[in-house]
């Protein structure tokens, strides 16, 4: 009896020595794919005499690109490796805001600019590069717009990875077809709806599952409902969204949603997917950033049938623009740092850039780049954003909740359950509760 | 005489580590939920507590909470209508001798074993109200009645139980045909030789025979209908415009894009109570009437 008792102990002690054994301490990560499990910052990147092992999430968009990338690069630094996971373009907010609940960052992360990247430099979570980039005379590397764009809080808060500006991309071959001028204000272009529509086109392409794609259209009868001054109080809670150029705005969105402008069931169809009706012919426009001249090459389209105008908001018609960025985890240490940074200008640099072009929102934010001589519509849009100035983008400018509100006004007014003053009121009463809290 | 029996301690020790993997897993998370839904919280900065300020905040003032709470229900309750009758009749149908038989069971049970966002992404294209087979099949059929399925906020919940009941009718389906093999043959020709036809054996034989197996699939059925997600958020995220909130997508809104940790635990913790209230009379009923 002594001797079963005594196996029944020793038999239990290896159970429980053989599960604290299997614990590796690292968190769970949500990757859509990678090319190995991310680690924790806990236990994160070794710093094994010279070796560095480093952590990068990305959108999975441009996993093609990244992974030959991060693939060259491991080869030809000795010592630094860096492991890639991916996430689409809502996967990896909430993977990065999961992640920094549970103390587990990367070392670096993609990351917008605005409300979205401000999160982390509010909390403490971001390196500073502040200081690193004088050092490194980063003024005469990046351009002075992209990296006033990345300064939230107080700090440098990322490495710019993009400056991106929205236009209207449109079918020239469908515009021809129905003998349609790009339409230089905005009753043309409400006529330039009314005919396409006539002609059983879908005049805009767009998709409300995540909000901020139609938010992209109603952004900008803000602003041509607004002005620009009143728009730029409004995204700074300076004035009331309880006004009547917000109903006006959000009126007009409405009679869009009711003469049929937008594809059926649009607001809960996939944003990702909305080039499918644009390249298919069924629509034809699509309000979209500079990566779309990649996105057409990606799909193998004809980017001879693609063009692009600045939407006729009024006053000088200007942009909706946001920044891209890399932000480095607060707790990388100075040689990570370093690797992180080498690795960002790698993947950066000229030659491979070049080699993946399609990859990259184009021009780069730095001085001196241009975009490849195929994407034709990129330099007419930066000229453009240039002359006609830009608006920060309202799901940066907004706070998530706030952004939230928006995207439900949008869903409620195209299904007929909210007014536009109701909507105008909704949103302002989201303003006032997120700044109460 | 009686003999006192001796407490055979190893037994307890070979259960050491799954009761130590239990309660770190899922005993100690359920009081720290409930100890952080009494706190406002975004995760990282300083806790401050606030008491059931978050409760009186969700169930007074917050219209998306109930009506999370609204679609829960009525989730439940289709669930228990449609997923547990069309289930029992597809095990009943399946438990019988024909050809092909174990190829319809297969057929069958195969939706249950996809990953729910890979359903959610089939069900997306099905729904699709310009090329998606629902619609295209009913313009086949000569209807024009086609619907944007998942815009409509009067269709959309329905729209995605449809979903999830295409997905989740395998698992009751393979715990109604165990419990069919249970019943014993004698009864059965016992019944027929009593002169009772197909459909009085199934009810007043088969069925309270089963009784064991019905308890066990509703109770998980509920419990999954508190618990539904997936199909939710990739179908809908819970739009348009909150018509299709759950509480678990509500709890994941408020904690990982409004990064409202304690709004989102006490969310949690309502829906424990809930499937508590719903579970334990009626495990206790069914428990008493053994």
């Amino acid at each position: 009896m002594k001797i079963r008792k005594l196996v029944a102990v020793v038999l239990s002690a290896v159970m429980l020595l053989s599960f604290a054994g299997c614990g590796t301490g690292s968190a769970d990560k949500k990757a859509v794919q990678s090319n190995e499990p991310a680690k924790t910052q806990d236990k994160a990147s070794s710093v094994k005499e010279e070796s560095i092992s480093l952590t990068y999430w990305t959108l999975n968009t441009r996993q093609n690109a990244v992974d030959e990338i991060a693939k060259s690069f491991n080869e030809s630094q000795n010592g630094i490796k860096v492991t890639v996971a991916y996430y689409d373009t809502d996967g990896i907010k909430e993977a990065c805001k999961v992640a920094a609940s549970s103390n587990t960052l990367p070392n670096m992360w993609f990351n917008w600019g605005g409300s979205l990247g401000g999160f982390f430099v509010e909390n403490g979570l971001t390196y500073d590069l502040t200081d690193y980039a004088k050092e490194h005379n980063w003024d005469s590397i990046f351009n002075a717009g992209a990296l006033n764009l990345c300064k939230l809080h107080g700090q440098l808060a990322g490495y710019p990875t993009s400056y991106n500006v929205l236009d209207v991309y449109y079918r020239k071959d469908i515009f021809e077809k129905y003998n349609i001028k790009v339409p230089t204000t905005f009753e043309e272009f409400e006529a330039v709806c009314a005919t396409l529509k006539e002609n059983g086109i879908i005049p805009i392409s767009t998709a409300g599952l995540y909000g901020w794609h139609v938010m992209r259209f109603v952004e900008l009868l803000f602003e041509h409902y607004c002005g620009a001054e009143l728009h730029d109080k409004l995204n700074n809670f300076e004035e009331s969204w309880d006004n009547e150029n917000v109903v006006k705005a959000l009126a007009k969105y409405q009679e869009f949603c009711q003469k049929g402008y937008f594809p059926d069931g649009f607001i809960t169809a996939n944003p990702n997917d909305t080039h499918m009706a644009v390249f298919s012919g069924k629509a034809a426009m699509d309000i979209q950033g500079q990566w779309y001249d990649g996105t057409i090459i990606q799909n193998d389209q004809d980017m001879n049938l693609y063009g692009s105008f600045a939407f006729p908001s009024g006053g000088t018609n200007r942009l909706s623009a946001f920044v891209e960025m890399t932000q480095f985890n607060k707790n990388n240490t100075a040689e990570e740092l370093e690797a992180c940074i080498k690795f960002m200008d790698y993947y950066h640099s000229e030659e491979i850039v070049e080699q993946y072009a399609e990859y990259y929102n184009l021009p780069l934010p730095k001085i001196g780049s241009k975009a490849p001589a195929e994407y034709v519509n990129v330099p007419i849009m930066i000229e453009t954003s240039a002359k006609n100035g830009t608006f920060t983008i309202t799901d940066q400018a907004f706070p998530t909740e706030i952004a939230d509100a928006l995207f439900n006004v949008q869903a409620a007014i195209a299904n007929n359950e909210m007014t536009p003053e109701e909507g105008a009121k909704a949103i302002q009463k989201a303003v006032e509760s997120y700044h109460a809290k | 005489m009686i003999r006192n029996r001796k407490t055979d301690y190893g037994s307890y020790a070979f259960l050491l580590p799954a009761f130590i993997v239990y309660f770190s897993v899922i005993v100690i998370p359920v009081f720290y939920s409930f100890y952080v839904s009494l706190f406002k919280w975004n995760g990282i900065a300083e806790m401050e507590y606030v008491g059931l300020k978050n409760y009186r905040n969700l169930i007074l003032s917050d219209p998306v909470f109930l009506t999370s709470v609204k679609n829960n229900m009525i989730w439940i309750f289709l669930t228990l209508i449609f997923t547990v009758s069309i289930s029992l009749g597809l095990a009943v149908m399946l438990n019988n001798n024909f050809r092909g038989r174990t190829f319809f069971r297969g057929l069958f049970y195969f939706p249950c074993v996809l990953a729910p966002i890979a359903v959610s992404i089939i069900w997306r294209w099905m729904y699709n109200p310009v090329i998606g087979f629902v619609n295209e099949f009913a313009r086949a059929l000569g209807s024009e009645w086609t619907q944007t399925w998942l815009s409509n906020p009067k269709t959309a919940l329905y729209a995605i139980f449809v979903a999830s009941l295409w997905q989740g009718i395998g698992q009751p389906m393979i715990l109604f045909l165990a419990g069919l093999q249970t019943v014993p043959e004698e009864v059965l020709e016992a019944a027929i030789i009593d002169g009772a036809g197909k459909v009085r054996r199934f009810f007043l034989v088969t069925v309270p025979l089963m009784r064991e197996t019905f308890i066990v699939v509703i109770a998980t059925l509920i419990i999954a209908s508190m618990k539904v997600f997936d199909i939710v958020y990739g179908l809908t995220g819970g739009g348009p415009n909150n018509s299709t909130q759950m509480l678990s997508t509500y709890m994941y809104i408020q904690t990982f894009m409004y990064n409202n940790v304690g709004t989102g635990a006490t969310i949690s913790c309502i829906m424990v109570i809930i499937m508590l209230i719903v579970i334990i009379p009626y495990i206790s009923f069914t428990a008493k009437e053994d």
